[in-house]
């Protein structure tokens, strides 16, 4: 996976949203890109996985994956490759969820469009990635509809279906901001897990350092759509290049730290 | 100690559920707010930690129990005297975009609530409304722009100013932060700390985030299901926290100088769910120190040290 000198535009606006980002992955490794809102890091990971919306396309340099570059791929070329090889999780897996359908029905439809399979099949697949999850009775839950899940619940759900072909490149749109602390934990625990099971590559984008720092090998800063800081973890963490990555990193409360009464 | 303000005494809420159940959201709370001091409340979603705030502020009434304003109670406040006494407290909510309504200028937002109390004249309404911009560290020109043209931290902000305006002894806020970036986050807190020491306010502040809290609130409480399971001071509790719970938040928390090689620590089950709480500990099905007695007996907030209150039977009562 390598994104090259990308810029990404927005419809007619002249000035590129994104300019000049940079970035190589080799398997099993994770990267996570940190930034405020409005910092263009979630548009990256759109890009790299085909999904702009509104208009949104990358306007200079190449997002290439195993090799092949993906800018010129037709619709039907897309959809073999999301889901199978890449995949996404979203800051709302229930979101994505359509909510009058229980859990079961999505997850064996999801299945079978990616691969030939019997319903039957589908199914025990699915109640497996779910109790791989640790999500207690996977059976239960296919039977389920989202508003009976919890908010960690239903994130588990969200990863299991990104997980269930063991993609080689994972995407995390900001995937525990939603969460309280100890179902983040929990849930970027289980994504470290995967990496170490299935050698899945992951893209993290989140806004919380402390979960980048702890997940990623790489990190990246953006701000205002430039990348202001990249390199491996501890060259971010206690060698920052750029004051914007000094001011965020003394920004973040720490248990027992400074002060303010 | 400082002046006690706001003190509520074995407040308990307890919502129907359906089939005839009763959902617990607050069990037998007692917790005081001092003047010019923060208490912080700690918790996970669900834990009835805005449920406690509501009460305070008036927009519901506890099922059993009493709040206490300057030792009167504020329970059986009606009509003028309700509104009246509304002025003393004041709330600073979330997301400050749903907070105000888009139509209105943000001098109208401002001094909203002094026209309502016929505190200023229309006429002064812009003079006012920049005295408190600048208050907030905004720009006075702000005064004639609408909501949608500021960012979230500065309309945080305005939210603030909004809730300034009547000075009220104590300003309540419902995750004023947890919407905002770090370096924002960071801003508004120090604001809010320069406010507290100028003008004496007690906050009441409500977070999910133990790290942040205990960085700035005097004194802070953890929730869990409806119950405080502890109280200490903020300065004490990255060292002294005792509660199994409490130490399982700060467990999980994602800290810069933390061993990177280490799995994160973690509960791995889910909290259960409000209408079926357990009898004993409410905490016994995380807990990894859980005894036999938990399972029967609910444990009682013990005094541990000065200032420092434990709901757990691991602990003993200490006199004195």
């Amino acid at each position: 996976m390598s994104i090259q000198d990308v810029s990404i535009t927005y419809g007619k606006n002249p000035a590129p949203t994104v300019e000049g980002v940079n970035l190589e992955m080799k398997q099993g490794e994770i990267v996570s890109i940190v930034g405020e809102s409005g910092s263009g890091k979630s548009t990256v990971i759109r890009a790299v996985l085909g999904c702009l919306p509104g208009g949104g396309y990358v306007s200079k340099g190449d997002i290439q994956f195993e090799g092949k570059s993906l800018l010129g791929y037709s619709q039907e070329e897309w959809r073999k490759l999301r889901g199978t090889e890449i995949s996404m999780i979203f800051q709302d897996s229930g979101a994505m969820i359509n909510p009058i359908r229980r859990i079961g029905a999505q997850y064996v439809e999801y299945i079978r469009t990616h691969e030939k399979m019997s319903k039957k099949d589908a199914w025990d697949k699915g109640v497996e990635m779910l109790e791989k999850m640790r999500l207690p009775s996977g059976d239960n839950i296919m039977r389920s509809y989202p508003f009976q899940l919890s908010g960690g619940m239903r994130q588990r759900v969200g990863i299991a279906m990104a997980m269930t072909f063991q993609p080689k490149l994972l995407l995390g749109d900001e995937p525990t901001s939603a969460l309280d602390v100890t179902t983040q934990a929990q849930i970027v625990r289980q994504m470290m897990e995967l990496r170490d099971q299935y050698n899945t590559s992951i893209i993290v984008v989140t806004h919380n350092i402390g979960v980048a720092a702890y997940m990623a090998d790489k990190i990246i800063v953006m701000k205002n759509g430039r990348v202001v800081d990249a390199g491996d973890r501890e060259q971010i963490l206690h060698h920052p290049s750029d004051a914007y990555t000094k001011n965020l990193l003394e920004s973040v409360p720490a248990m027992g730290g400074y002060r303010f009464v | 100690m400082s002046e006690l303000i706001l003190e509520a005494k074995h407040v308990t809420k307890k919502y129907p559920a359906s089939g005839g159940r009763t959902l617990i959201a607050n069990n037998d709370i007692n917790l005081s707010i001092y003047k010019g001091r923060t208490l912080g409340i700690v918790g996970e979603s669900g834990c009835g930690k805005s449920t406690f705030m509501r009460m305070a502020i008036s927009l519901e009434t506890p099922t059993e129990g009493d709040i206490l304003f300057h030792g009167k109670s504020i329970l059986g406040l009606k009509g003028e005297e309700l509104r009246q006494h509304r002025q003393n407290i004041q709330m600073v909510f979330q997301d400050p975009t749903a907070a105000f309504n888009p139509k209105m200028k943000i001098m109208d937002i401002i001094c909203e609530p002094l026209l309502n109390f016929k505190r200023i004249k229309k006429s002064e309404k812009e003079e006012v409304a920049r005295k408190y911009l600048e208050l907030v560290e905004l720009p006075g020109d702000f005064a004639k722009r609408y909501p949608h043209n500021m960012s979230g931290g500065q309309r945080q902000r305005v939210g603030i100013a909004r809730a300034l305006t009547l000075e009220p002894e104590i300003i309540l806020c419902d995750e004023a932060t947890s919407a905002l970036d770090v370096s924002v986050q960071k801003n508004i807190i120090e604001l809010l700390v320069k406010l507290q020491k100028e003008k004496d306010i007690a906050f009441g502040f409500i977070c999910h985030d133990m790290a942040l809290v205990q960085s700035f609130a005097h004194q802070v409480a953890v929730m869990y299901l409806g119950n405080i399971v502890e109280v200490l001071p903020g300065s004490s509790v990255a060292e002294d926290s005792k509660h199994p719970y409490t130490q399982a938040l700060i467990g999980s928390i994602f800290d810069l100088n933390m061993d990177f090689s280490k799995p994160i620590e973690s509960i791995d089950s889910e909290a259960p769910s409000p209408l079926d709480v357990p009898v004993g500990c409410p905490f016994q099905n995380r807990c990894d120190r859980c005894k036999e007695i938990c399972k029967k007996e609910r444990p009682t907030l013990k005094k541990v040290a000065e200032n420092h209150q434990v709901a757990c039977h691991l602990y003993q009562e200490v006199e004195g």
